[in-house]
């Protein structure tokens, strides 16, 4: 008997405490993000790794508390992703779905200059300007890294590297320690805007460094034969020859460099080839090869990071571009705050105001690597260094003075 | 014209020709599904590449050349699995089910190797991409002699296959009269799975090819040899396999020279613009059949 009044009293407690735990549960807060990029499709790579690194360091805030809303309250922050697969038309979308949704304050994204190029045409141009009836709705793009592109709109931001910076530094770094390298030859993946932008840049610099530049070797995104242009290359035999490709053509023309026997003293690469997709497919044929980058886990921070987004899947990894997501979500945490963000559905138009209004009014972020500076038009001034390929793992090569 | 200048020229064509092969491989894959079922299958190359992915399973355990193996087998499952979903059960007297049913097939295979690989480039084991052999100024890549060579067996052995062989009896036949083939008792079913299962082998071998020859697999293959093997069906006449074969070798050193002379942005103007005079002047293509299907 008395073993029955034990088990219905504890019986008792429990619903007690489950219904109440359920409540609280129910009660819970939530705060969404909203991202957006290529998920899907041959470069869907970069959004996987962007909502990966988004997710990561949401949980790192929610495990302190989450988020402090304009009102007082806390709330979780969940991370929303939309696929735009790269393309136009599809990134419109996804930002018009977004923009449609009550609860939509920010949004992270896209990861492809393509697409941000158009995405940011449909943003209102000047805020404030009645006669403009484009969207007013903040985006802060971690990816796409086509130079400028943030001046197209006042409701866009972005934290990526400024790679005229990184080439202009790698190229000074070059004249200094070996001044042995006189000419230049570039090879350019012409059909894709950020590897096509990046190459003026890549040209400029070099030229502006004292190199002679003799040519340059084309091709595009998904070409499979490149003898004709590695033999262009040859022909040429420049002592630094810079790839700007994406890992695929990256890798197709290393290789074909090797048939040839292509060897040029000092081999440099896109910043998006930085990543373990350039390793995993040619890792012997890139020993040696120099990309600059804003992201090497060479910080207690960076290395937190990095083991945060393995640890939520270990499919994934950090590299320079998801990084950056991972820097945005813990820069809107800081505005949401800042900016007393209320986060519901009757305050939402004022509260996109509020938080482009805060992204505008920042002077200086925390990154991975250090702090991060802006500038006038939106852009990003990150820490960066020269990584190098080594066995098979990127190695740093050299931390420029920044 | 400097010595330098012809010797890349020809060279640009010698290396554009040896690459055709592997678009030969694919167009022999494509002809060979038209010839017996007068049906285009889009996803051809998607699954040829989809199978030297699947190869890829076995790359540690066995050597280099039964990864080519593998790959030849994995293309026959594969090609068996498209025509079951993409052709079996569909009404095919209506042209467009098929063709978009292998729309769907391409966009699904290329997004399920996104998917597994997350898009990562993978290296592909390539075979004699140390053997090159130099003739003078010349350079010959051994491993795109290879593939040469294989696109020239298979052809001999297709066309034994389809002359000399019960299987390639059935499927003659199946080609020319299917109403009179079932009649004589003969499974149109079992002959058109057993064209895709043969196909499949061949794309398997010229996914794996391709790997090799660029020495790495990504989704980002699938479309531009898609477009390839389709102006190569075309261009070699619809249903010839050796029409496939030469125009394979055509088109890729028409499109090599072309990249020699005018330059990326417009090399492929000038293959399309081939194309378009072959369509006009000789629509049947290089080895049209002088009359009609029987």
């Amino acid at each position: 008997m008395i073993r029955g009044h034990q088990l219905a009293g504890a019986t008792l407690a429990a619903t007690i405490a489950l219904t109440l735990s359920t409540a609280a549960f129910a009660q819970e807060k939530t705060f969404k993000i909203y991202g957006f990029g290529a998920k899907s499709g041959v470069v869907g790579i970069f959004g996987q790794q962007s909502e990966v690194a988004m997710q990561a360091a949401a949980a790192m805030i929610n495990k302190t508390g989450g988020v402090t809303l304009g009102d007082g309250s806390k709330a979780k922050l969940v991370v929303e992703y939309l696929d735009d697969r790269c393309t136009a038309e599809e990134g419109i979308n996804a930002l018009r779905r977004i923009a449609a949704q009550n609860d939509a304050v920010v949004a992270v994204g896209p990861t492809c200059s393509n697409v941000a190029e158009p995405v940011f045409g449909v943003l209102q141009k000047k805020v404030g300007d009645a006669s403009d009836s484009g969207l007013q709705f903040p985006l802060y793009t971690d990816v796409a890294a086509k130079g400028g592109l943030a001046a197209m709109s006042q409701w866009a931001f972005r934290n990526v590297p400024s790679e005229a910076n990184m080439y202009k530094s790698i190229f000074e770094w070059v004249k200094t320690t070996r001044p042995d390298l006189q000419t230049f030859w570039g090879g350019v993946e012409k059909d894709f805007a950020h590897s096509n932008a990046t190459f003026n840049v890549i040209k400029a610099q070099a030229g502006n460094t004292g190199l002679q530049v003799l040519g340059q070797s084309e091709w595009l995104l998904n070409d499979i034969n490149f003898s004709n242009q590695v033999r262009e290359m040859k022909r040429a035999n420049a002592d630094l020859v810079a790839i700007s490709a994406h890992p695929f053509t990256t890798c197709g023309v290393l290789k074909e460099m090797a048939r040839q026997n292509v060897k040029p003293k000092m081999l440099i690469g896109l910043t998006s080839s930085s990543s373990m997709e350039t390793l995993q497919g040619c890792a012997a044929q890139a020993e040696g090869l120099i990309i600059p980058t804003s992201f090497a886990p060479v910080t207690d921070e960076a290395r937190n990071a990095a083991a945060a987004v393995q640890a939520l899947n270990p499919k994934y990894n950090m590299d320079l571009h998801n990084a950056a997501a991972f820097e945005n979500i813990f820069t809107l945490k800081e505005l949401i705050e800042k900016q007393k963000i209320m986060g519901r559905p009757d305050t939402v138009q004022a509260d996109r105001q509020k938080m482009r209004d805060g992204l505008a009014a920042m002077k200086q972020t925390t990154g991975l690597l250090g702090k991060v500076g802006r500038t006038e038009d939106r852009e990003a001034i990150k820490p960066f260094l020269f990584v190098q390929a080594k066995g098979g793992n990127w190695t740093v090569a050299h931390t420029p003075a920044q | 014209m400097d010595l330098l200048y012809f010797l890349d020229l020809s060279q640009s064509i010698i290396d554009g020709v040896l690459f055709g092969a592997i678009y030969s491989l694919i167009g022999i894959g494509f002809t060979l599904i038209f010839g017996v079922m007068h049906k285009i299958n889009l996803s051809y190359a998607a699954a040829s590449i989809g199978a030297a992915y699947l190869s890829l399973l076995v790359v540690s355990a066995v050597p280099a050349p039964l990864v080519y193996v593998a790959a030849a087998i994995m293309g026959g499952v594969l090609g068996w699995l498209v025509y079951l979903i993409c052709f079996r059960f569909l009404p095919l007297d209506n042209p467009l089910a098929s063709l978009m049913s292998t729309v769907g097939m391409l966009l699904a295979i290329e997004e399920l190797i996104s998917h597994v690989t997350r898009g990562m480039p993978l290296n592909f084991p390539a075979l004699f991409a140390s053997t090159n052999i130099e003739l003078g100024q010349y350079f010959i890549r051994g491993d795109l002699l290879f593939v040469f060579v294989l696109g020239c067996v298979a052809m001999v052995a297709l066309m034994q296959l389809l002359k000399r062989t019960r299987l390639g009896l059935a499927t003659r036949a199946v080609a020319q009269q299917p109403v009179a083939a079932q009649l004589c008792g003969m499974s149109v079913n079992t002959t058109n799975a057993s064209t895709f299962v043969i196909a499949g082998f061949l794309g398997g071998t010229a996914g794996a090819m391709a790997g090799a020859a660029i020495g790495v697999l990504s989704p980002l293959m699938t479309l531009p040899l898609t477009v390839k093997g389709l102006v190569v069906t075309v261009i070699g006449g619809l249903g010839s396999i050796p029409g496939a074969i030469v125009a394979g070798l055509i088109v890729g050193g028409v499109e090599n020279l072309f990249q020699f002379l005018r330059g990326v942005s417009e090399r492929d103007i000038y293959v399309m613009l081939m194309l378009f005079v072959f369509l006009v002047f000789r629509p049947g293509g290089l080895f049209s059949a002088p009359g009609g299907r029987d």
